[in-house]
């Protein structure tokens, strides 16, 4: 059988809100593998965002372990850890978090200078992206003169620019109008399905679920199972 | 993984666009190093200045000489800078006695009024015993030579500076012409050439009797001695020398008020000054560090603000696969243009004062200085202001790196 890319074993986070302890998280077990399409919807306060961050390497659980690519996270050091999630994971933000002082090209080839990607291989790739988001002609715009689609094809051409495995994007559509919104889901949609990449996507819209292929229901920290599959979460939309 | 030069370049951009974003704020720490340094040059290149001025002299007084001066060692630059004891006539004698003496020239100085054509300024005048021999003495061993004129010969005649005879007066001085001192007329016999210090080319020179004469100081007497030594002899042994021999007269002289005296080599001067100068640097460097630790107080400053802002950048970089010393790399190397700014800014404001002195110093001619930088002071200043951002900015920029990229990312959300 083929190994998940990201696995999570009995995961749980825990905050702490003065002197109480609140659970995001609540024992989660997860695996995902390679090639999938997967959403993870839940209300807001579901702790659907903690879950991601701690798919995307971002955070760390308070209990149980995640693995990358068969790696125990918490046995890399932070720098291999960074180093890792800059090759595997690209990431795809509702705020789209495109570096201000950066242009439109710059901030996609940013990923491949922390990756040391030599300069010319960094322009073509990232030009070759961009004009394939269509934004061919705003390759040198700052994100501030580009519009809310343009800047999230952008940041979704950052999050392709290292070509990685797994792409993590989250509520990619939030600050979207619906018309923009299609386009990014079509953006994914062709990197998965070209590519055969995996993607994840958060979201509380059951119209952006519909262009994935599993749905990962979560609620007060927990998984949902009403679809019982051989590993208890997953619940297929079939 | 190494970080690679082609990536070090990159975090040198990337600095460079976040120092632009933040202009104003940028421009006003720059200014904190900007003040720093800029005292630091011109503190500097003040003392470098003093020390060239110091040497100038030492220069002038040449070697294989010895002065021979009353006050102890240790009160050497009191009765410089204000006279006092003098040496007496049997103490002359008794130098003129010692071991490896060839020519004694006794020396004395004071300031004095001088009128020219109606015109009156303060100068310094200067009395040689002996005057005649102590010309070929000057010529020969000091590299005295006329400019113009001729040497004196009788007694109303003296001898003037280069800038007396073309700075001082409104009207230039010529050889021939005559210029009143104390109430007497004397003649300009010659002019000098330039002695190499602005100091000995503000001087009128003239016979001890002349110079005697109009200060009423009594005869045989001198501020100083200028003692020639024979050919080959060694400056130290003939100290020894001249030492014991004016103790034995001394001794003779027993009872009277008897002051020290002090025999210094060009050696022992040069020590001396050197050792002052030194501690007037230290003083110096002390006050601009002081300047300078504000100012890197000031990157500090600046720098946490910058990684509090940009807190949400330093989380979305580390998101998309920055390592920690990509991030630490980034703010040092912000906060080490940051004062690499301010270096040469303050290198600049202080060569402008510096040569704003030395312009000041030629159009007047009663304030001699000159400054100096040295490229030593310019890369010294370089190194510092970038080392100090860089020093400045390191606790900054560790913080930075070591936000938790979810925790940086949710800031501000």
């Amino acid at each position: 059988m083929e190994k998940p890319i990201i696995k999570l074993e009995n995961v749980w986070k825990t905050y702490k809100l003065g002197k109480v302890d609140l659970n995001a998280i609540k024992g989660i077990d997860l695996e995902v593998f390679p090639g999938s399409f997967v959403t993870i919807m839940g209300a807001s306060g579901s702790g659907k965002s903690t879950l991601l961050n701690i798919i995307g390497c971002l955070d760390t659980p308070t209990k149980g372990k995640v693995f990358l690519k068969n790696k125990d996270i918490s046995m890399l050091s932070e720098n291999q850890l960074s180093q890792l999630r800059g090759k595997t994971i690209g990431f795809i933000f509702q705020e789209f978090n495109l570096l201000p002082n950066l242009n439109a090209l710059e901030n996609v080839m940013l990923p491949m200078v922390f990756q040391g990607v030599p300069l010319e291989e960094r322009k073509k790739r990232a030009k070759q992206l961009l004009i394939s988001m269509h934004l061919g002609e705003r390759i040198f715009h700052q994100p501030a003169e580009l519009s809310g689609g343009e800047r999230q094809r952008v940041a979704a051409a950052r999050a392709f620019a290292n070509n990685p495995e797994l792409v993590i994007a989250d509520e990619p559509t939030g600050n979207l109008d619906s018309t923009t919104g299609k386009k990014i889901m079509e953006v994914l949609t062709n990197f998965h399905k070209e590519r055969g990449k995996t993607i994840i996507v958060v979201t509380h819209d059951p119209n952006i679920a519909s262009y994935t292929e599993e749905i990962i229901n979560i609620k007060d920290g927990e998984i949902i199972a009403n679809h019982k599959q051989a590993d208890k979460v997953l619940w297929n939309k079939q | 993984m190494e970080q690679t030069i082609e990536q070090t370049k990159e975090y040198f951009y990337i600095a460079l666009r976040n120092i632009r974003t933040r202009r104003l704020r940028s421009s006003l720490t720059v200014l904190g190093i900007v003040i720093g340094v800029f005292l630091i040059i011109s503190l500097l290149s003040l003392s470098e200045g003093l020390k060239t001025t110091i040497n100038q002299q030492l220069q002038a007084m040449g070697g294989e000489m010895v002065i021979v001066m009353p006050g102890g060692e240790e009160d050497i630059l009191t009765s410089m800078m204000f006279g006092g004891a003098k040496l007496e006539k049997q103490d002359i004698e008794a130098i003129k006695k010692a071991k490896g003496v060839d020519k004694v020239l006794g020396y004395s100085y004071t300031g004095t009024i001088a009128r020219y054509k109606d015109e009156s300024k303060q100068i310094a005048m200067c009395g040689y015993d002996p005057w005649k021999e102590g010309l070929d003495i000057l010529s020969i061993f000091q590299g005295w030579s006329l400019a113009e004129g001729r040497w004196p010969s009788k007694q109303n005649q003296i001898l003037i500076g280069q800038y007396i005879a073309n700075e001082i007066f409104s009207k230039k001085i010529k050889a021939g012409s005559e210029m009143v001192i104390k109430g007497k007329k004397f003649e300009v016999a010659g002019i000098l050439n330039s002695l190499g210090s602005r100091q000995d080319d503000s001087m009128v020179y003239m016979d001890m009797k002349i110079y005697q004469d109009l200060t009423g100081e009594k005869r045989g007497t001198a501020a100083y001695a200028i003692v020639k030594l024979e050919q080959g002899a060694d400056e130290n042994a003939v100290k020894t020398e001249i030492e014991a021999s004016l103790e034995k007269t001394r001794k003779r002289r027993a009872g009277t008020d008897v002051a020290d005296f002090s025999v210094i080599t060009s050696e022992k001067m040069g020590e001396l000054v050197g050792t002052i100068l030194g501690i007037i640097q230290i003083v110096i460097i002390g006050f601009a560090s002081i300047a300078i630790l504000v100012g890197g107080i000031g990157i500090t400053n600046s720098m946490f603000t910058s990684v509090r802002e940009r807190t949400k950048e330093i989380g979305i970089m580390k998101a998309i696969g920055a390592k920690n010393s990509a991030i630490l790399s980034i703010f040092l190397i912000e906060a080490g243009i940051v004062g690499i700014f301010g270096g040469v800014g303050g290198l600049l404001l202080g060569s402008i004062l510096a040569k704003a002195i030395d312009y000041y110093s030629q159009i007047n001619p009663t304030f001699y200085f000159t400054t100096t930088i040295s490229p030593w002071m310019i890369i010294f200043a370089l190194i510092f202001s970038f080392s100090i951002g860089c020093l400045a900015g390191f606790f900054p920029a560790r913080a930075a790196a070591k936000l938790k990229p979810v925790e940086a990312l949710r800031r501000y959300e």
